[in-house]
């Protein structure tokens, strides 16, 4: 082997190493941290997700071309925002590889005996003498420790003849680092999952209906394995005119067979083979209507039974009329709630049509129109219709995993740690003895301090 | 209303307690000092009644919920919250001196609040769940959490100075304050208690949209702006792991984090649209 090549390894080592270094690191994970925060906020300054021709009512052509090359109009799905997550997670990953040894190790790891070296190493600890054998201070010391400690300790006695007892607390705890840092991975899993094999869909069905398939947000249709029934639809008001409670009765059908029967409404939605439907909205289609031709002194001039989407002719006029659109609450341009009205596409025999609203309320509304004929609209029936939202999440189970582990991941990591202690006797001379006491916690120390201050307290007051 | 001369009277009271903790911080008598701390208990007890009062308002009026639903129900729940948690540090840590710093919060809060709208309306389906008022507590308890640690922040900084500077008048204020390195601990402590309350809140959240839109997350500004909040913590916690960034670089993101909560909170419904029931009322 050459020298060169030799020293080529070395560097190239020493490069792998250095990487290592970087991608396990603390500092690297704060710039990501502080650099995620920073980026997200472009993405609720600048509304995401809309149609590219939306944003040119906002910005300057040339802006929305840059915007929309640098992918801020989806910024959360953009390569760059990407790649901080992937870093994030590369990041984890190699954190939680080059630290699990150690943390298994101090798992593992039980000092029994307190001896002279380990002592040095220890933050709080205290000598006490006493005019008492060691068997007597022994018994004592157990019964002031044991009542704090709870479960079992070890005691050793070395070649000196010195007796070691040693409690601990919470050893398990120190697993809190896998708990809290394995969850974040398992939730960007369960993310990945579900954007990759889950879909998001949105259906209006009118009552009677029945569901076979839908349309995703993604454009891509659907075809469900089974059917789902909407029974009926049913929407309940405050007096205030709010909406209190919508709901809808499904039943899902499989094979021609009802399976299940639900009747959902908002925060409480139907499953059915991973796929779930939420009662999102609510709406009406006319499914009918009498539209009536007025001379201009009140008399009746025609009438044509209406059917929605259909060109009807009306008798005694030229005109045809066609129910297009529908609202329950038509808003008058002073804001006054004028009640139901039926979109009406007028087809005159030449020429072009024209759409009015015609508003059962108000039978002359339509004469502002001006002509020598105006149009009413009578006996509108309507169909309801529930709006549903349709999604299957294949991934949703690992997001909660992940979540519960990271609460409790959290939770163990600020408020429990591992507490050890351990108490030497050794006779000094006949009848004489001399304890050591010392202790050690992972975190929270002050509060572990204090706790060994009062135990040290009570050992003080053996003698008496 | 009955519950708003409650919570009139509460407003006044924790004005009462911002002067009298700033007479103590001025005069250090500590008879002021133990009056400022019973006056705050006093606007305390004062606002949990007007909390529990409104509450059974609004079943008296037929709606029935718990009033933590709107922006000044917030609000007055966020000063309730902040006026807890100092109440219980400053018994734990012996630190009346925060007061200062923390007794303005519930009062310029209350203020606030009592500029927005009061009236106890009916709740639209969606906000009709238990999900609801995990996500609002566990929420709140952090932004106040935060709000402590924030004081508590700007004070370790203004003492760090002192303490650079010791020969300049010994026995006068910043002699009176605890040193620094308690600040930096109480509030590590506090931010300790505030992220894991967030993350619950961020979790609740995310589970209560699922199960009324059918979508854990989907990046409305005030999720993201939580997230935001949260990274900057979780930034924060990680630097004082590595030794180099405790004391003035972690109490620079303390405050720059509760900066992103105050946006979070407020900014986001003032100045963003999103998904969330504050923005209209
Ligand atoms: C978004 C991702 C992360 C979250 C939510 C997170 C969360 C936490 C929490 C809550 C703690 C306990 C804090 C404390 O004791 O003060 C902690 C500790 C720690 N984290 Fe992270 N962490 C993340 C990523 C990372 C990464 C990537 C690394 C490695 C570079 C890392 C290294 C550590 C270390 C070394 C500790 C101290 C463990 C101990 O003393 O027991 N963390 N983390």
């Amino acid at each position: 082997m050459s020298v060169t090549e030799e020293t080529g390894k070395k560097t190239k080592r020493s490069l792998t190493r250095t990487l290592w270094a970087f991608l396990s690191s603390l500092k690297l994970l704060v710039v990501l941290l502080l650099l995620l925060a920073a980026l997200s906020i472009a993405g609720t300054i600048i509304e995401q997700g809309l149609p590219l021709q939306q944003y040119y009512r906002y910005y300057k052509p040339l802006t929305v071309e840059i915007f929309n090359r640098l992918g801020l109009f989806d910024m959360y799905h953009s390569w760059w925002f990407v790649s901080c997550l992937v870093l994030l997670a590369v990041n984890l990953i190699a954190c939680t590889i080059s630290r699990y040894k150690g943390i298994l190790a101090g798992v593992k790891k039980k000092t029994l005996v307190l001896d002279e070296h380990f002592l040095r190493s220890l933050p709080f600890k205290e000598t006490i003498c006493y005019d008492l054998p060691p068997e007597k201070i022994r018994d004592a010391a157990l019964g002031i420790v044991s009542r704090r400690f709870t479960g079992k300790h070890t005691e050793t006695v070395t070649a000196d003849g010195t007796r070691h007892l040693f409690f601990e607390k919470a050893r398990y705890s120190r697993l809190s680092f896998f708990l809290t840092h394995l969850s974040i991975l398992i939730i960007f899993l369960g993310g990945i999952i579900g954007s990759f094999f889950g879909y998001r869909g949105y259906v209006n069905l009118l009552e009677g209906d029945t569901l076979q398939r839908l349309q995703t947000r993604s454009g891509k249709i659907r075809a469900l394995d089974f059917q789902v029934k909407c029974n009926a639809f049913d929407v309940e008001f405050y007096n205030t005119g709010e909406p209190k409670d919508y709901r809808s009765d499904l039943s899902v059908i499989k094979d021609g067979r009802e399976v299940i029967r639900k009747t959902i409404r908002v925060n409480d939605p139907l499953t059915f083979e991973g796929i779930t439907f939420f009662q999102s909205s609510y709406g009406a289609l006319p499914e009918k209507a009498t539209i009536e031709a007025i001379n201009n002194d009140g008399s009746l001039r025609g009438t044509a039974i209406a059917f929605f989407g259909e060109r009807t002719a009306v008798s005694g006029i030229p005109d045809a009329v066609e129910p297009a659109d529908y609202q329950e609450h038509f808003v008058l341009p002073n804001g006054m709630d004028a009640g139901p009205a039926l979109g009406v596409n007028i087809y005159p025999p030449e020429g072009r049509a024209r759409g009015v609203w015609l508003l059962q309320n108000y039978p002359r509304y339509d004469r502002m129109r001006g002509g020598d004929y105006f149009f009413r609209v009578k006996n509108i029936v309507v169909r309801e219709y529930t709006g549903l939202q349709v999604s299957k999440d294949p991934g949703e189970f690992l997001v909660w995993t992940g979540s519960i582990m990271l609460i409790l991941g959290i939770m163990m990591a600020f408020f429990i740690s591992h507490r050890q202690l351990w108490v030497s006797i050794k006779a000094t001379a006949e009848g004489k003895s001399e304890l050591t006491i010392a202790g050690k916690a992972n975190r929270n120390r002050d509060t572990y301090k204090r706790e060994i201050d009062a135990i040290i307290r009570l050992m003080k007051e053996i003698v008496r | 209303m009955s519950n708003s001369l409650l919570f009139n009277a509460c407003t006044l009271v924790y004005f009462l307690a911002m002067v009298l903790y700033i007479a103590y911080v001025s005069f250090r008598t500590q008879r002021v000092g133990r009056l400022a701390s019973w006056t705050l208990f006093a606007g305390f007890v004062i606002e949990t009644a007007a909390l529990g009062l409104r509450w059974y308002e609004s079943y008296e009026m037929g709606i029935g919920r718990i009033p933590l639903t709107n922006l000044y129900e917030s609000l007055v729940f966020f000063a309730w919250t902040v006026a807890i948690i100092y109440i219980l540090l400053e018994r734990k840590f012996r630190l009346r001196i925060m007061g200062a710093f923390v007794s303005p919060f519930p009062f310029i809060i209350m203020a606030y609040a009592s500029l927005t709208s009061k009236e106890i309306r009916p709740l639209i389906p969606a906000l009709q769940s238990n999900w609801l008022t995990y996500h609002v507590i566990t929420c709140f308890i952090g932004y106040a959490a935060f709000a402590v640690s924030f004081g508590l922040s700007i004070l370790y900084l203004m003492k760090v100075r002192s303490e650079q500077n010791p020969g300049r008048n010994p026995g006068g204020f910043w002699g009176f304050i605890p040193d620094s390195v308690t600040l930096d601990e109480v509030s590590y402590k506090t931010i300790a208690i505030g992220f894991p309350l967030l993350t619950i809140g961020i979790v609740t959240g995310a589970f209560w949209a699922n199960v009324a839109w059918g979508s854990y997350w989907s990046w409305d500004p005030k999720e993201t702006w939580s997230l935001i909040v949260w990274f900057i913590y979780a930034a924060y916690l990680h630097a004082r792991i590595t030794r180099g960034w405790m004391g003035k670089k972690a109490a620079v993101l303390s405050i720059v984090g509760f900066a992103a909560t105050l946006f979070c909170y407020l900014g986001v419904n003032l100045i963003l649209a999103g998904l969330h029931s504050y923005g209209s009322s």
